[in-house]
């Protein structure tokens, strides 16, 4: 056996006597195991929930009787975000972000303006999932194993004894991180298996799952060289693991914790109240159809008069009101689609501050790119938006387009007894209406977007290794 | 039979930890097949000399060879050739006694069958029942035992002893001695730094003294005639008087 292994399977050999350190392990793997199960079984839940709730809608949209479009328009629908089989592995901000909708006429109804500080970042400390477990509590585990790995042979004298039977220092760190290396690798497994098991799920993408199995164990492995870094740098192992611990707390918790709150406080982002008022404010100098005075409808009026070559709206071939429908529609779509990407610009802007954050914190640039990769950060609550937004819009107009074309303008002014019942339109009309289909990204797409903070993890271990070969050069020298 | 060199060569050798010079011009050499006892009193750079010669202490100038090896340029090469019982014996406490023995020579790349080691460990004095207990609970003596065991294990041409017996009861060091003959009698140079008067008299080919950092006097006995404990002890109250065979 080689030297270095020799002193793996020695390291592996003290850990698997030491009574606390066996216990803390099968308490990791345990933890995972739920975790795996309970996140698994709560996405389930969710997703049936979403469908059966998005059926129901779609089924109440279908059953409405002949009526006017319009009110058709104001009956409005729900859309609800599926989400990917990944999301049991990492479910991101779908706990934090709307994944419903109300689609109605007029207005864009989300959570897009919210007050839910949709910074992906801001996941909430302590939800069981995973992605938190490895995160969070494996760095711990393999801190409380590895601390001492160095540190202790230096202190006890042992490492002198190691280097009396010819052994270099080279050799004992490469042993002790070959060793530490395998425990982060154990750690690691439950949740690699939870996820092949989400392999099998439908719509599992294997590009994504790579780059989630890639980032994970980049991330333990890399602690593992920051321990064994910080053992070799220090003489005594209770220093170790103070400064170990210190470590911890502020790249896993501290500075994920404050970045986005930072980021808010840089990048303010308005709330839903103010986003109405604005918009209300807006919408009125934009124009009022009502208003035969109005500069911007008296020019729309006259050029759709043009167009059909008649001289009032009463000859126009189509109802009028249709067409002022559509025109409205199109003209609230482009002012509240103006608010939405100032909103998301700023968002974005929040998420770049945070990135940045990331490069001090490996624990930021893995959460971007576990949630990038599993569909459940910002990007993929954006998709969802804009895509029921897309839907939204299509379908408004498209009840705009039944009231221009099979709804007479004179009956839709009129208002003698019969005149409600000849302004309605049949009911399968509504039936035709197609269904709100959420298209999921591309494996590509994704991976793409988990590939900044896979080359901040890449960079962080070229560091980290770096360092520990230049420190283990001065391994146990007196100071 | 070609001419061979000593295993330990040691040269005109100056030595200072920082501004304090430990060694000033210690010249020493053992041959192959002996035993040198090396003795001083206490901070007189016993310790320090048989650092120097496993390479993790380095002089100002002079020079060291172990079996033709620099330890300063090759410390690993050097310590390939050497087996090193320390002053204050580290071993791991996670291990059995047996296990301590089975890892360390395997890091020196000398494994050797659990037979040879248990009969490595009972030479050493070890009770059989310690040999599959772990360290933690072990006594001093008994640690020294495992430390001598281990260091007598390994069949290389040099061994250093520093203070050997210091813990061992009288019957123990005995047994001790009578290893250290059979070692010897190997063709292994022995250089062994020791307070035990009576044992270096009994069993030391050559007596070193240092003092003020180099060999201040060096006496040989031969054949059936021993050292003079008195003589010796003489030496250390008064210091300056010959110390005869
Ligand atoms: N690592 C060190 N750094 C600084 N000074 C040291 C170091 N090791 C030893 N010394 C000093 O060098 C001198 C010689 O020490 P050394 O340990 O060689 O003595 P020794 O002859 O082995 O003594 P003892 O009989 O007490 O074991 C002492 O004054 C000691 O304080
Ligand atoms: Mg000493």
């Amino acid at each position: 056996m080689s030297i270095v292994r020799l002193i793996a399977r020695d390291e592996l050999r003290l850990m698997a006597r030491n009574r606390v350190a066996v216990i803390a392990v099968v308490l990791l793997v345990l933890l995972t195991l739920v975790a795996v199960a309970s996140s698994w079984a709560h996405q389930n839940g969710i997703a049936e929930l979403r469908g059966r709730h998005a059926h129901a809608a779609e089924s109440a949209f279908k059953a409405q009787p002949d009526r006017h479009p319009h009110r058709v328009v104001h009956y409005g629908t729900f859309v609800f975000r599926p989400l990917g089989p990944l999301a049991a592995f990492d479910p991101g901000v779908d706990a934090f972000t709307g994944n419903s909708m109300f689609l109605e006429g007029h207005r864009q109804n989300t959570a897009n303006f919210g007050d839910a500080r949709q910074s992906s970042l801001l996941v909430r400390f302590g939800q069981l999932t995973p992605a938190f477990v490895l995160q969070v509590v494996a760095p711990l585990l393999l801190i409380f194993l590895g601390y001492g790995a160095l540190a202790r042979e230096t202190e006890r004298g042992t490492l002198r004894l190691l280097m009396l039977q010819g052994t270099s220092r080279g050799q004992v760190v490469r042993g002790k991180l070959l060793a530490l290396g395998a425990v982060a690798m154990l750690a690691g497994l439950p949740a690699m298996i939870g996820l092949v098991g989400i392999a099998g799920q439908p719509g599992a993408l294997a590009l994504p799952m790579l780059a989630i199995a890639l980032g994970y164990a980049g991330y333990l492995a890399l602690w593992a060289v920051l321990i064994l870094l910080v053992s070799t740098l220090v003489r005594r192992s209770r220093d170790a693991l103070l400064a170990l611990v210190a470590l911890w707390a502020v790249a896993v918790i501290l500075l994920p914790r404050v970045a986005p709150d930072a980021a808010n406080a840089a990048v303010p982002l308005s709330n839903r109240l103010q986003t109405e008022v604005a918009v209300a404010r807006d919408l009125r100098t934009m124009g009022d159809s009502h208003n035969p005075d109005d500069p911007h409808f008296a020019q729309f009026k006259q050029a759709a008069l043009d167009r059909y070559g008649v001289a009032t709206v009463e000859d126009l071939p189509v109802n009028y009101k249709g067409l002022l429908a559509i025109e409205g529609e199109r003209l609230s779509a482009s002012l509240y689609d103006r608010y939405a990407d100032a909103s998301y610009a700023a968002q974005a802007r929040q998420n770049g501050l945070v990135d940045w954050v990331g490069l001090l914190s490996p624990t930021i640039a893995l959460r971007s790119l576990s949630m990038a990769a599993a569909g459940t950060d910002f990007a993929g609550h954006r998709r969802f938006l804009e895509q029921a937004e897309a839907y939204r819009f299509a379908l408004v107009q498209r009840l705009n387009r039944l009231q221009m074309e099979d709804v007479s303008y004179a009956d839709d002014g009129a208002t003698d007894a019969g005149a409600d019942r000849r302004k309605r339109i049949a009911a399968h009309n509504w039936q035709a209406m197609p269904d709100f289909r959420f298209s999921p990204p591309s494996g590509s797409t994704l991976v793409g977007k988990a590939l900044p903070g896979l080359v901040i993890l890449l960079g962080w271990m070229a560091g980290a290794l770096a360092s520990l070969a230049f420190a283990s050069r001065r391994l146990g020298a007196r100071r | 039979m070609p001419p061979m060199t000593d295993p330990i060569l040691i040269d005109d050798l100056t030595l200072a930890y920082g501004t304090q010079r430990v060694l000033s011009g210690l010249s020493l050499r053992v041959p192959a097949g002996s035993i040198t006892a090396l003795l001083g009193g206490n901070g007189a750079g016993k310790s320090t000399t048989l650092s120097a010669l496993l390479g993790f202490t380095r002089a100002q100038s002079g020079s060291i060879a172990v079996c033709g090896i620099d330890p300063a340029a090759d410390p690993d090469g050097a310590r390939r050739h050497i087996a090193y019982l320390p002053e204050n014996v580290a071993l791991y406490e996670h291990l059995s006694a047996v296990e301590n023995a089975d890892y360390l020579l395997a890091l020196s790349g000398e494994r050797q069958p659990r037979d040879a080691i248990v009969e490595g460990l009972a030479a050493a004095g070890l009770q059989e029942q310690a040999w599959d207990q772990r360290l933690g609970g072990f006594s001093k003596g008994m640690r020294q035992k495992v430390a001598i065991a281990v260091a007598l294990l390994r069949r290389v041409p040099v061994l250093l002893l520093d203070e050997p017996t210091s813990g061992l009861d009288p019957r123990a060091t005995a047994d001790f001695n009578a290893l250290l003959v059979q070692v010897r009698a190997r063709g292994t140079a022995v250089l062994m730094v020791t307070h035990d008067l009576l044992s270096a008299a009994d069993i030391a080919d050559r007596i070193a003294f240092i003092e003020a950092g180099r060999v201040a006097h060096e006496a040989s006995a031969s054949g059936a005639e021993r050292f003079d404990v008195r003589a010796l002890h003489a030496r250390f109250q008064a210091g300056g008087a010959k110390v005869a065979a």
